[in-house]
This record gives C-alpha cells, structure tokens and sequence, in this order.
C-alpha cells in the first residue's frame, strides 16, 4: 500500500511535465491547425487567383532576399568583431546590435522616419539621391525596415556560433600557410555553419514577417504582412487567411530545415570539440 | 649565409599572475626542452615564439626574420616601422596540447592542409608520412574517430610535412604509450635536423626533456631558471628550486658547509646490487639537531670511510655520515627511530654516488638520468 502511493507520487512530476508539454504545444501549433481547417481551397483559389493578388509575395521575398544578402555581407564581419572581442568597444557595439531587438518594431518604424524621411539630415541627403527610390514608402524603405527587424537576430546569433570556434585553430591555419581571410574561409566558417545557418534561418523568418516598422515607414510596394492586413481590414478573417497561409509557406520551410540541419550538424561538432578536448 | 642564430629571443608576455620572460638563442638544428611544473609558463614561450601572443616587451627573431614585437607607441603611430611577418610566413610548425586537428577534415585532409598540392618533406606521401608515425590506414579517418594519441601523431605530421624554421612541440607525446615514444621523438629530432631548424619541446617530464634536446631549461613561475646541458640541469642545480624541481626532496647540510640534494627516486628500498656496501646498524643514540635528530648507529661490520664520506640509510632516504675511528654512523633524520632499531646504510661518497644511482633501479628509472644524491653548489 504504502509502496504503491510512493510509486504514484513518484509519478506525478512526469505526468505534470508531459501535461504541460502537451498544452504548450497545442497552445502554440493550435492556431496553425485551425488555419488549415478553417481555409478553404476554394476561397484560396478565389483570393490569390485576383490578377496581382501574388505581387505581395513577390515584393516581400525580393525585399527579405536583398535584406538577408545585406545581412550576411555585412553582419558576419561585424559578427566576427563581437565572437573575438578584441576591440574595447566590443561590448558597446554589441549593446549597440542589441538595441533595435529589444525596441518595439513600431517604434523602429517612426525611427526611421527620421533616418529616411525629409525631416531628418540623413533622410534629407538619402533622398536628396532620387525621392522616388530612396525615400519613405519605396522597396528601399521596406529592405531597410526588414533589415532593422531581423539583422540583430542574425548578428547575435552568428557571434556566439563563431565563439564556439577555437582560436587556436584559426592560428594553426595561418601558420600553415594561410591568409586570414582564407582560414576564415576554411576552417572558421565550416565549423560555425550550422550556427550561421540558425542565425539565417531566425532571420528570414523575422524579414518575411515584418510588419510593424513596415507598417509606419514602407506601407506603398505592399509585402504580404502588410498585404494580410489590408485584406482583414476590408474583407475580414476569410480574406485574410490565404494570404496568411502564403506567408506561413514562403517563410517557413527553408528556417525549419535549416534548424534542423544545424541541430544535427551542431551535434556531430560538439561530440567532435569535446572529443579533442580530452585528449 | 646560414645564421649562426637562428632562433634569437628576449621578450615578456604579461599574464594575469606573473610576466613571463624568457631569453632564448638557438642555433640552426639545436634542440631546446622546456622543463617545469604545469602553470609555469612553458606554453606561453612556445605562443610567443609563434608569435601567437602579444609581447609586453621585447622582441623575437626566426632566421632572420622578425616573428613578434611588442607594441609600442611608436609602432602603432608609425605604419612603415618594422612589422613582424604574418604568421604564414614565418616558418613556425607548432603541435599543440590538446591536439588542434580541424574538426571537420580528416586525417589526410589535416596532413595536407599546409602543402598546397606539394609533397610532405621527408617522405614521398602523405600516407608514407603517416605509415611513418603510425597512422597507417587511418587517412581517411575523422579526428573524433582517433584516440588522444593518434591525434598527436596526426599533428606531428601536420606540423613536419611543410617546410620549416621552428619546430614547436608542446606536450605531443604525452597521451602515446612509451614504446612509440621515442620513434616518434627520434621522427621530430630527425626532421628538425634535416631541416637545420630550431625546436623547442615544452614538457613535464624531465626524462623526456633529457632525450629530445641538446640543452634544458628549467622554468617556474614564468622565468627560466637555469639554461644548460641536460647533465648539467641535474648534476649542477643552481638554486635548491632548481633541484627541487628535478626531483630531489631531501636537503640535508653537511659539516663541510655543503648543502646536499637527495632524490628519492633513486634510492631502490632493499635492493642494493653492490651488497657490500649495505651494512646494518644498531640505532645507539637519538638527540635533537636543530630542527631534526641526529642518531648515532653502529654498522654491524665495517663500513671504510672517514668524516667526509656521506652515508644514506635505507628506508626513507637519509643522510650522514661516518664518524672517524670509531666506526660509527650518524644521521639526521626528520623523525627520531627508536635505540636499538635495525638499519642498513650504505657509503655514498661521491664516486659512489652514480654508481648507487644507476645501479640502483634498473640501470636507468623511469628513463631519468639523475643521480641519488650531488652536493648544492651554493
């Protein structure tokens, strides 16, 4: 008897841990079930059959591409000053990347108001170039909105994959025979890949979506959350769901088999650092 | 024109605890140890040379070339002012510990990394050079697949298949078995001498340190210590730290105003092939002596000698000596025995001292060649 109670109270802690897996995953997977029950193939075929319904998609994917393109060439450099921390400043740059993370994306959004629009210097001599492209409600403003919601991800994330790199392999690269730039390339650059690919993967997610900066400072070329937005405000829930599902399928896929790309491939890594760290 | 100095050193290196300092010449195919207690600084002097750390001071030079410089004001303001070469081309092969395989390479891969589509030197392959160190077979193998070992093999052969000037080797043999031991130093000190370089083995083994190179120096707390030939680290200490840190424990302070070294290692309990010399003693007498005691004992036979011979007791490893015309022995000893105990001494007056010492283990312990006991120079 007493065997017996102590048995199931001993059970009560997994049951509690399996209960509250069990909503939390419901509670965050539920609505995309409900999506897909609720849309109908014939109202998707309705909606996104309207002559220029797909330019939205068309508009985000061009702008998040070029965003992520800004983002690896300029961000893993930036990314690789943080992972080495030899500059003094390191830790302000990084509070520096950190910030527009932690900022609301509205408030972004009337940043860069100031940063593209006339009523700022910068804006001023930005759109001074050609109003029509480098203004507020232009693609540009859209990539550069974009690139504020997602680069932080991206940048943080890829410096702590490029911690993970020993030092000292780079060195040993270099005395081999090596130009920085080609160990980097060899040796730093595999080994963090799976952390880099995370990184992008969080990133495009974050671009693709984009809304609040969008919603302030590049409503005009509309991107399809902007898209999502106009069609729920004048048609309702029924017109908006299609578009819903077209962002889910253009943004998704590519992040999730990256993670789980990088997952296992980090896996094999850290057995593999650990391996020859106890030698 | 060969330089005569080929590897020319004078630098600091600031660490949190202590600088380390060192001031290093080597000519070209000399070999240098490195010997002391882990956290003395061996690994940092190796980073240095490669020039893998930034110097607080000082300056080091690889035939000829500049390799690291401490920076100065005057350097950073001054860009046309002596640089030192970027590390490809310096010429420095290092193995490290732990071992440094890229992770995501194999065994070939790792070998070939530094060749560029060459030849490795000394060998027609790179599966000849690893057949060499052992690693037939296993070119194709990933570094998480090898034992510690096999790593340092790999390594060994990483760093020897390119060219160069410096060949810096910390630890690298410690994780392999005694028997591959020495092929695979006699492959290092082979391809340091083909290639008329320097290396310098950093270890905490002082028998290891004594097989690889031509001369010890002996570290602790960030300074070399002693520079010297791998006899005279052992036989000539110059301070009682350097002795100690070759291994001998006891000092015990002679009449004759010498300080004398005892290194229990060498001291074989109950074995004693020269059985001549070994008498036993009746412990007579026990008084203090300073901070020890000082038994007076009477070997049970006659033990030639007079007041300048040393004597060691068998058991813990001691010290005494003979007193003149009485046959009688006295020992300092840390704890006093009992009158009347049993002890066996035997004479270790210094012509006797090397012969008790290598005939004492088995020829040579644990490879080490050290003798029992030697007379502290200050």
């Amino acid at each position: 008897m007493f065997e017996l109670s102590r048995r199931a109270v001993g059970r009560i802690p997994g049951a509690a841990a399996v209960v509250a897996s069990v909503l939390v995953w419901v509670v965050l997977l539920g609505p995309l079930v409900v999506l897909l029950t609720q849309i109908s193939p014939h109202s998707i075929r309705a909606n996104l059959d309207q002559p220029g319904a797909l330019a939205p998609l068309w508009t985000s994917l061009e702008a998040s591409s070029i965003a992520l393109g800004c983002m690896v060439v300029l961000g893993t450099p930036l990314a690789y000053l943080l992972a080495r921390g030899r500059v003094r400043a390191a830790r302000f740059i990084e509070a520096g990347v950190v910030l527009p993370l932690l900022m609301p994306p509205l408030v972004i959004g009337l940043l860069l108001i100031f940063l593209l629009g006339q009523a700022g210097p910068v804006g001023r001599v930005v759109s001074g170039i050609d109003p029509n492209v480098f203004g507020v409600n232009t693609f540009f403003a859209l990539v550069v909105a974009e690139f504020y919601e997602s680069a932080p991800f991206y940048i943080i994330t890829a410096a702590a994959a490029l911690t993970t790199v020993d030092t000292r392999l780079e060195e040993d690269a270099q005395l081999l025979g090596d130009r920085p730039f080609r160990a980097f390339r060899k040796v730093t650059l595999p080994l963090a890949a799976p952390g880099l690919a995370t990184g992008l993967a969080i990133a495009w997610a974050r671009a693709m979506g984009a809304f609040g900066a969008v919603l302030i400072v590049a409503y005009n070329p509309a991107g399809l959350p902007l898209q999502i937005d106009q069609s729920f405000i004048a048609n309702g829930l029924s017109a908006a769901l299609p578009f819903a599902l077209l962002l889910i399928v253009a943004a998704l896929p590519l992040p999730l088999l990256a993670l789980l790309w990088s997952s296992r491939a980090l896996g094999r890594h850290q057995t593999r650092i650990t391996a020859s760290a106890g030698s | 024109m060969t330089p005569t100095r080929m590897l020319e050193a004078d630098f600091a290196v600031a660490r949190r605890t202590f600088d380390v300092s060192a001031l290093l010449c080597l000519g070209p195919g000399e070999r240098l140890s490195l010997f002391g207690p882990s956290g003395a600084g061996k690994t940092t002097c190796l980073e240095a040379i490669a020039g893998t750390v930034p110097l607080k001071s000082g300056r080091i030079q690889l035939d000829g070339r500049l390799v690291n410089l401490a920076k100065t004001r005057r350097r950073r303001l001054a860009s046309l002012a002596e640089q030192p070469v970027p590390p490809l081309e310096r010429g420095v092969a290092v193995v490290r510990q732990p071992t440094t395989l890229f992770p995501h390479m194999n065994v070939r891969a790792n070998v070939a990394y530094g060749l560029g589509g060459r030849e490795p030197q000394g060998a027609r392959s790179i599966e000849d050079l690893l057949e060499h160190v052992g690693l037939g077979g296993l070119a194709g193998a990933m570094p998480d697949a090898l034992s510690g070992g096999q790593r340092q093999r790999a390594c060994l052969a990483r760093a020897i298949a390119r060219p160069f000037r410096a060949l810096l080797l910390d630890e690298p043999f410690s994780a392999v078995d005694a028997a591959s031991r020495s092929t695979l130093r006699s492959i290092a000190v082979e391809a340091t001498t083909r290639a008329d370089a320097v290396a310098v083995l950093v270890t905490h083994d002082l028998a290891e340190a004594q097989a690889f190179g031509h001369r010890i120096g002996i570290m602790d707390d960030g300074r070399i210590l002693q520079l010297g030939g791998t006899d005279e680290l052992v036989r000539q200490p110059a301070t009682v730290r350097v002795a100690e840190l070759c291994g001998y424990r006891s000092f015990v302070p002679h009449e004759s105003g010498k300080l004398w070294a005892l290194h229990p290692d060498r001291f074989v309990e109950g074995a004693w092939p020269q059985r001549g010399v070994v008498l036993s003693g009746i412990v007579r007498s026990v008084q203090p002596f300073g901070p020890r005691f000082a038994c007076e004992m009477t070997p049970c036979g006659h033990l030639e000698g007079n007041g300048a011979d040393i004597v060691a007791a068998v058991g813990p490893p001691l010290f005494g000596e003979i007193t003149p015309g009485q046959n009688a022995v006295r020992i300092h000893v840390d704890a006093p025995p009992r009158v009347g105990d049993t002890w066996e001494v035997t004479s270790l007056s210094p012509p006797l001292v090397s012969r008790v010492a290598v005939m004492g283990g088995a020829g040579r312990m644990n490879d080490c060649q050290i003798p029992a006991a030697i007379p502290m120079t200050d």
